[in-house]
């Protein structure tokens, strides 16, 4: 294969991306534990910010995205953060209420 | 070179941005002096809601909604609406222009009277309340950056900025299960929606190089141009599917909206109103900011960077000038984006819009049969932007018109249903259930909250004699207009299919209205535990009685709006 034994390029980079994408989507379809899709999240968001990265290396490519796409993973690294905090915060308070924090179990609200 | 990179940074930053920055800035500002206040003994016990209206009615003078900010040659001016041009802020990551501005205007508005409603049924003990008046400004900063939004990082940040403190609004009452559940839901969902969007982000600025929104549409012309590779297509296609996954949740369109019944039984109703409203309209703004920004070309870069030295956007974005020459050569080369987005908004509004009603029909929970409501408006709303793009290049002006017609909608919609979630809240505190079957005799029991919801539940239809029939009415128009111009057959079908779905929604809303109004009281109805109040009426009819003058005139807020939208498609 071509892909295998050429230098490491911009390819060799969105493979990673897209590898770390499809792992967290699968992640969080079939997770049970919120932690568990909380960290499908945190994959699917490195896996964009890689291939950020890749796409603004001026290594790989003549015309690449800048400055602009390591800001766009910094950006998104805090983001992240906040989006983290939160949301566990909210994992712990629903576990308060219900002693689970099994997605499955979450069914009081139907229709 | 360095220092002058830090002069033009310092120039474009203090003289040309911040002066039109002013509105979020004083959000930010109220929230910083909301929080300190705690700290202090003495204005500890100052309810942080008065705080927070006094916040959003200095936001809104900053944001001068009829007279907006705009740089002339010697500092800020304030000119008539119909005269702001375009004005990218802070090297390119936002927009200043009449669309922001007038979605600004109707969510500080909307959350003028949101903080009214949460003083009259005390959502928010007094401790609390610094907290939740917090999020709720914190979210509306998030909205702001979504409707003003001119870059990747700003619609990213924009949709986490508008989300997270919803999150945390959903979980407010934190000893009710069903809340903590809803949020619990929330917050998941979103967090992975988000996560997809932005792997759709980083596809779609690998492929154009850039993130700057009208750079990307320069170049996807030029790409369109150039006779693009099929892998190259298909990986911007996906790119805009997965954009539209993040898009289509803040919307709760089809098929990601299933998160919004759950969520709004689990909240409060006034949190579900400010859900239902707020954020549907800094989504839709966003919708219409990134639907317009992939298909039309950006007006030449002159406009962008005005009484400075010009230098500025050759730091911040490399070759912008050169492309629009090139693109114009070609006909028209960003026709395939145009179909794409039009077919994809199109049919995701009109099968939102459909199983929203459809879906309404067997609720029971007045809360859940409102979020399927909110719902099936987002569809209707939806179905103006595909108007507006179809007709995009042929008829700039009926393009406008359909953009303002959406913002018309979304005035109305407001007054809709800010009267329904909180004629809810309101019967909630009198009667202590949000069931259909409680609302029996409501007539009798509550006269004016029972007209008041009546004549919002027929306005939600869309009938004639009120104000929720020149919304839709509008809509209609704008799609008809667009199918006169371009006779393209599904723009027909998106037409009869929002006729067809006003029908539906007839008899679920007119059910409420009929319980309310014919049913009798029996022995299973939930008893009055108190009257419902002269201040609760008040509010209600009080956000009733614009539904039912605006038919008389409503010219005014149509020539604001379209003054507005003067210089969004050009």
């Amino acid at each position: 294969m071509n892909f295998l034994t050429e230098p490491v390029g911009l390819s060799h980079f969105l493979a990673v991306g897209a590898f770390l994408f499809v792992t967290g989507v699968v992640c969080m379809a079939t997770k049970r534990n919120t932690l568990g899709i909380l960290m499908g999240v945190e994959l699917v968001l490195n896996g964009a910010n890689i291939n950020f990265v890749a796409f603004a290396s001026p290594y790989f490519r003549e015309d690449n995205l800048g400055l602009e796409g390591n800001l766009l993973a910094l950006f998104v690294i805090v983001l992240a953060a906040a989006e983290a905090a939160v949301a566990l915060a909210i994992a712990l308070n629903y576990y308060n209420n219900h002693s689970t924090i099994d997605v499955d179990k979450a069914n009081e609200l139907k229709g | 070179m360095f220092y002058q990179l830090i002069e033009q940074l310092r120039i474009d930053t203090l003289q040309q941005s911040l002066p039109l920055f002013g509105a979020e800035l004083t959000l930010v500002v109220a929230i910083v002096l909301i929080l300190l206040c705690r700290m202090l003994p003495v204005l500890e016990k100052v309810d942080s809601v008065w705080l927070g209206i006094v916040g959003v009615i200095a936001a809104l003078i900053a944001l001068r909604p009829f007279q907006p900010w705009s740089i002339g040659a010697d500092g800020p001016v304030a000119i008539a609406m119909g005269q702001l041009q375009p004005t990218e802020t802070f090297t390119g990551m936002l927009t200043h222009d009449g669309f922001a501005i007038a979605i600004k205007a109707i969510l500080l508005f909307f959350l003028l009277l949101f903080f009214l409603l949460t003083k009259i049924t005390k959502l928010s003990s007094r401790f609390d309340s610094a907290d939740f008046v917090v999020l709720a400004l914190g979210s509306i900063l998030g909205m702001f950056v979504m409707s003003s939004a001119n870059h990747m990082l700003m619609i990213f940040m924009g949709v986490e900025m508008a989300s997270v403190p919803s999150y945390a609004l959903v979980a407010l009452q934190r000893r009710n299960k069903k809340g903590s559940e809803g949020a619990l839901k929330y917050a998941v969902f979103g967090a992975g929606a988000a996560g997809v969007m932005l792997y759709g982000v980083s596809l779609l600025c690998g492929v154009l190089n850039s993130a700057h929104l009208p750079t990307m549409a320069t170049r996807l012309s030029e790409l369109f141009a150039s006779e693009p590779s099929g892998s190259e297509v298909l990986v911007l296609a996906l790119g805009g599917l997965m954009l539209g996954v993040g898009l289509s949740f803040k919307l709760s369109a089809f098929p990601f909206h299933f998160w919004c019944p759950d969520v709004f039984e689990g909240a409060s109703a006034e949190v579900d109103a400010f859900l239902s409203i707020a954020s549907k309209t800094a989504a839709l703004a966003l919708l219409v900011r990134v639907a317009v920004g992939f298909t039309t070309l950006p007006a030449e870069p002159a406009q962008v960077a005005r009484a400075t030295p010009p230098t500025i956007e050759q730091v911040a974005f490399v070759d912008a000038e050169a492309a629009p020459e090139k693109a114009l050569q070609s006909s028209d080369p960003l026709a395939p984006a145009r179909k794409f987005v039009v077919l994809l908004i199109g049919v995701v509004a009109v099968v939102t819009c459909t199983f929203g009603n459809l879906a309404a029909y067997a609720q029971t929970n007045v809360k859940r049969l409102l979020a399927y409501s909110t719902i099936a408006h987002a569809g209707y709303m939806m179905m103006a932007v595909p108007a507006a793009i179809a007709v995009a290049e042929v008829d700039k002006n009926s393009a406008r018109q359909a953009i303002a017609y959406l913002a018309l909608y979304a005035v109305i919609y407001l007054f809709m249903n800010l009267g329904a979630f909180a004629a809810i809240a309101f019967v909630r505190e009198a009667v202590g259930s949000e069931e259909i079957k409680d609302y029996a005799g409501m007539l009798k029991r509550g006269p004016t909250l029972a007209i008041c919801l009546t004549l919002i539940l027929v306005s939600l239809i869309g009938l004639p004699p009120l104000a929720g029939f020149i919304g839709k009415f509008a809509i209609f128009a704008a799609i008809a207009q667009a199918w006169n111009l371009t006779s393209s057959p599904f723009l027909m079908f998106l037409l009869i299919a929002g006729g067809l779905n006003t029908a539906i929604s007839l008899f679920y809303y007119l059910r409420i209205a009929k319980v309310m109004t014919i049913d009798s009281e029996s022995d299973d109805t939930a008893p009055m535990q108190r009257p419902i109040g002269i201040i609760q009426n008040g509010y209600l009819v009080l956000v009733t009685a614009p539904l039912v003058l605006l038919l008389f005139n409503w010219d005014f807020l149509n020539a604001w709006l379209l003054e507005a939208v003067s210089h969004i498609i050009t």
